[in-house]
């Protein structure tokens, strides 16, 4: 022991170790310790009886997941749903990116502030609080509807979060509405960085207000949105579940169940523990296989991998 | 830099051991600290217990001791009756702390969710004093989490008027020897088949005046209540304020819970037909189990009821999307012209109302039978217990505590509230109802009784050990105090009068039993087995199934479509193992039909 720290070298090494434990720690505390919990997928469990050996059951509910004709088409309803929202939210993330080039060019200040303001303060209201406003905004006897009627356009109250049409457009624009903002910040900042001379030595060659917009700044910001993009993708399958938990409903939930909702009705309603978490380790070995496909794509498109 | 260098070392070694520290904590850890915390916040109060001693004293004059005697306790009490988490407050919660020195803190699975259970229950200790369903209270057992209270109970001198019923709860649970380790919940020292109630859970109940004013038709069948609601809401289409009213408004938030598969509004309603759901099967009245997906079963027949009822526009349209508390809302403001519970009655019959006949009242329908369950003499199901983990300190107070529970001071505060407020005593010694809105109003409790709202403080454990129906030694009367008889006298009213003089009856069980269209249900004791993890998740795929397709058929275009959509379900549910669960359930339910025809016979 002496000799290994008389060892400066290696002792300075330990040291500069002993800087990262903390976070050591930590990915092992909350990303490698609760992968014990899969056990669980492979037991008989019910609480409160503890998991013993003749509760073993193997692959069973990994058998029972896609046991028959209706359960596949379940587990493959839900695949569909998740990609689709995601998919969704992918195809349009340039959004805040525009969002934020557009405001930037808002020369009013005060005006800029209070779009900012209000568009980014919903980002900090809950998903149980945003549907209670939608509910009280859309039901029969809602502001929409009262109006609608009053005028004369609707003959009768029309029933917008029951009706399954349009839902994956309609839970996009409830995520926008709520997140746009704030993804805005990140571009606002990135814009901002942006060398003052470049759009002043434009200008001076007369390049017009949509010209500096697309020759520069955006441009300029788009290696912000590509970082935040591949950030996105190694979420794709976990779309959280709190949205579609508080607006789903019997009429849209075909449409709307995704990963981790379907994993989250199955475990809490009534004791489907050990198959939720079957479901939830599908869920990575799905995740695993898209990042590497991902990944593999990346390196035959740009020539090197991201991991 | 050697002193930056330091500094980040000393920082890094800080964090490492807070995060170490943030996640040590073995279950024993976090109990002593829960103790010590709860031991704080009791001495704290302890004061304040002190300064009100002189009332105290007063009032608990026949209990013994006084509270200042015994050290301060918190208890904590699993309960999944609760609709309310946190400790017990308010008049109530002073009612238990002058007498027993305990602050009860309720943990409410209502509240928290059911992972409250599952968490509570790996660590080995659920609480001190339990209220669980009787699958969770077999399991509790089987685990060692529940204390065998045998010693003790018959010493008490209320639990042990109830030992018949206590006996042959405990001596069902596998493999007994004689343990006692739970006390059922809301027993009724009646008979099992006997039904002491004057209304029943679900009947059709409907606004008097607006019957009146339709010229009290007789109602042949489900066509013609839906043609009378029709009419009425024709007639009335909007409340005396002015928002749109309906027949009916639904809520699905209840779907699923206590063991129904199938959507709540349903469910219930299947008894007017003398059938009842018993997880995916149906009773018939002739005593033979059919799949709940069976066409001629009540459950199709009562969702078909609800299709033609918003074929016909009679059906709130925030029906599919809104809470029990938004349907409530609309009960109390006169929006809802049928409704299916007797104790939604609550929510708008007031003694106002009965004078002036606005009130709901139950209308037969010709072709309907009602099923009922009879008096809860074995219980509602619902067991209480106490945690295997109490010390014997704590435990003597516990016991101490369920006697009273169950007694009759216990049972009055419990059922009929606190003298001079919410009652009287009448020279003849019976009791009369005052301030009767008091729950429905929050009225503000006298200072004495610690203040603050009836209602905040009123016994949040929700769950009893005597039925409301018992007889009150003291008064030689029923607890519940719409049986006592000033209170008849009372709401005597010119509407009842005109009920009783149209269906020839006093009480709605008096007509149903007059025209024999009422099929008591024996209550009876039974363990019944615990579900396998394989069928506990059928059972809650398939309840998902049946919900989902019964809300998209209420709103189906036709009758084609409606049976179309029942045929898919039917199909997927196959699928999804329905086939076992119904086996399942039929030999889980074959147990307690046996019991109860053994208990008929014996009548």
């Amino acid at each position: 022991m002496k000799k290994f720290f008389s060892d400066k070298k290696k002792a300075r090494g330990f040291k500069e170790f002993l800087y990262i434990t903390p976070f050591l720690v930590l990915v092992l505390v909350f990303s490698y310790y609760p992968l014990y919990g899969w056990v669980y997928a492979f037991f008989d469990y019910r609480p409160p009886f503890p998991l013993t050996k003749e509760t073993f059951v193997g692959l069973k509910w990994f058998q029972t997941m896609v046991g028959n004709e209706v359960r596949i088409k379940q587990l493959l309803m839900v695949l569909r749903n998740t990609f689709a929202m995601s998919g969704i939210n992918l195809l349009f993330s340039w959004f805040p990116m525009i969002f934020a080039v557009f405001l930037n060019e808002i020369k009013c200040t005060p005006f800029k502030k209070v779009v900012q303001t209000v568009t980014t303060l919903p980002n900090f209201i809950s998903w149980v609080l945003v549907y209670s406003i939608a509910y009280s905004v859309f039901n029969s006897t809602g502001v929409v509807n009262s109006i609608g009627m009053s005028l004369g356009l609707i003959e009768e109250p029309v029933m917008f979060l029951q009706s399954p049409d349009h839902i994956w457009f309609k839970m996009w624009l409830w995520n926008t509405w709520k997140n746009a903002g704030w993804a805005a910040i990140m571009y606002i900042a990135a814009i901002s960085g942006i060398d003052e001379e470049l759009i002043e030595a434009a200008k001076v060659d007369g390049a017009s207000r949509m010209q500096t917009i697309w020759y520069i700044t955006i441009p300029s910001i788009l290696p912000t949105y590509f970082v935040l993009v591949m950030l996105n993708l190694a979420n794709f399958l976990s779309n959280g579940m709190e949205q579609f938990y508080v607006f789903q409903n019997a009429f849209n939930k075909e449409s709307i169940q995704v990963l981790d909702l379907y994993v989250y009705n199955l475990a809490m309603g009534n004791g489907g523990y050990s198959l939720s978490t079957a479901i939830s380790i599908f869920k990575s070995i799905v995740s695993v296989v898209l990042l590497c496909a991902t990944n593999k794509a990346s390196k035959l498109i740009r020539g090197e991998g991201f991991i | 830099m050697k002193s930056k260098k330091l500094l980040a070392l000393i920082c890094a070694t800080a964090m490492t051991a807070g995060l170490l520290a943030g996640c040590g904590s073995s279950p024993a850890a976090g109990s002593d600290s829960g103790d010590s915390a709860s031991a704080q916040g009791s001495a704290s109060t302890e004061a304040s217990a002190g300064q009100e001693e002189g009332n105290a004293e007063g009032d608990s004059s026949n209990q013994g001791g006084t509270a200042s005697d015994k050290e301060a306790m918190t208890l904590e009490v699993f309960d999944v009756a609760a609709n309310y988490q946190g400790v017990q407050s308010g008049w109530f919660g002073k009612v238990v702390k002058d007498r027993f020195n305990i602050e009860l803190n309720i943990l409410a699975p209502q509240v928290a969710g059911d992972a409250l259970y599952q968490t509570r229950s790996q660590t080995g200790n659920l609480g001190d004093i339990l209220i669980l369903e009787p699958a969770q209270f077999q399991d509790c057992v089987k685990v060692g989490m529940v204390k065998d209270i045998g010693g003790e109970i018959w010493n008490s001198e209320n639990l042990s008027g109830y030992r018949t019923q206590i006996e042959s709860l405990n001596n069902g649970l596998e493999g007994n020897n004689g343990e006692i380790y739970g006390i059922p919940c809301e027993m009724l020292n009646t008979s099992p088949t006997d039904l002491t109630a004057e209304t029943i859970y679900s009947s059709p109940l409907l606004r008097w005046d607006l019957y009146k004013e339709m010229g009290m038709p007789d109602i042949e069948d489900l066509d013609g209540l839906l043609d009378t609601l029709e009419q009425m809401q024709k007639a009335h289409p909007t409340n005396e304020a002015g928002d749109p009213a309906y027949a009916l408004s639904l809520w699905p938030d209840w779907d699923g819970g206590d063991n129904m598969l199938g959507i709540a509004n349903v469910v219930q309603i299947t008894t007017w037909y003398g059938e009842k759901i018993k997880e995916s099967l149906i009773l018939q009245p002739d005593n033979t189990f059919i799949p709940l997906t069976d066409k001629s079963g009540a459950y199709y027949k009562m969702l078909k009821f609800l299709n033609d009822a918003y074929l016909r526009g009679l059906v709130d349209p925030d029906s599919f999307d809104q809470t029990w508390s938004d349907a409530q809302a609309k009960i109390s403001n006169g929006q809802v012209y049928l409704m299916w519970y007797n104790w939604s009655c609550g929510f708008w019959n007031s003694q106002a109302r009965l004078e002036d006949g606005t009130a709901f009242r139950f209308v037969p329908v010709k072709d309907q039978t009602y099923y009922a369950d009879a008096d809860s003499y074995y219980g509602t199901g619902r067991v209480w217990a106490v945690g295997s983990q109490v010390d014997d300190a704590k435990y003597e107070r516990i016991m101490e505590f369920l006697d009273w529970y169950a007694s009759p001071e216990g049972l009055m505060f419990q059922h009929d509230g606190i003298e001079d407020f919410t009652y009287v005593k009448q020279d003849d010694g019976t009791l009369k109802r005052i301030n009767d809105t008091a729950l429905m109003d929050n009225l503000p409790v006298p200072e004495e009784w610690g203040g603050g709202g009836y209602n905040d403080g009123n016994n949040q454990l929700n769950q009893w050990i005597g039925a409301a129906s018992n007889m009150n030694p003291l008064t030689g009367e029923p607890y519940n105090g719409t049986m006592w008889k000033s209170y008849k006298e009372a709401t005597m009213t010119e509407m009842k009068e005109e009920w009783t003089e149209r269906f020839g009856a006093e009480n709605d069980v008096e007509y149903m039993k007059n025209n024999k269209v009422l099929l008591a249900s024996p209550n009876v004791s039974v363990a019944l087995p615990a579900n396998t993890p394989d069928i506990d998740t059928t059972r809650n795929l398939c309840n998902t199934e049946v919900c989902d397709a019964s809300w998209r058929m209420i709103k189906a275009k036709d009758d084609a479509e409606f049976d179309q959509m029942w045929d898919e379900m039917t199909k997927t549910l196959d699928g999804l193992g329905f086939q076992e669960l119904m086996a399942s359930d039929t030999a889980k339910f074959t147990i307690e039909l046996e019991a109860k025809l053994e208990a008929a016979k014996a009548e």
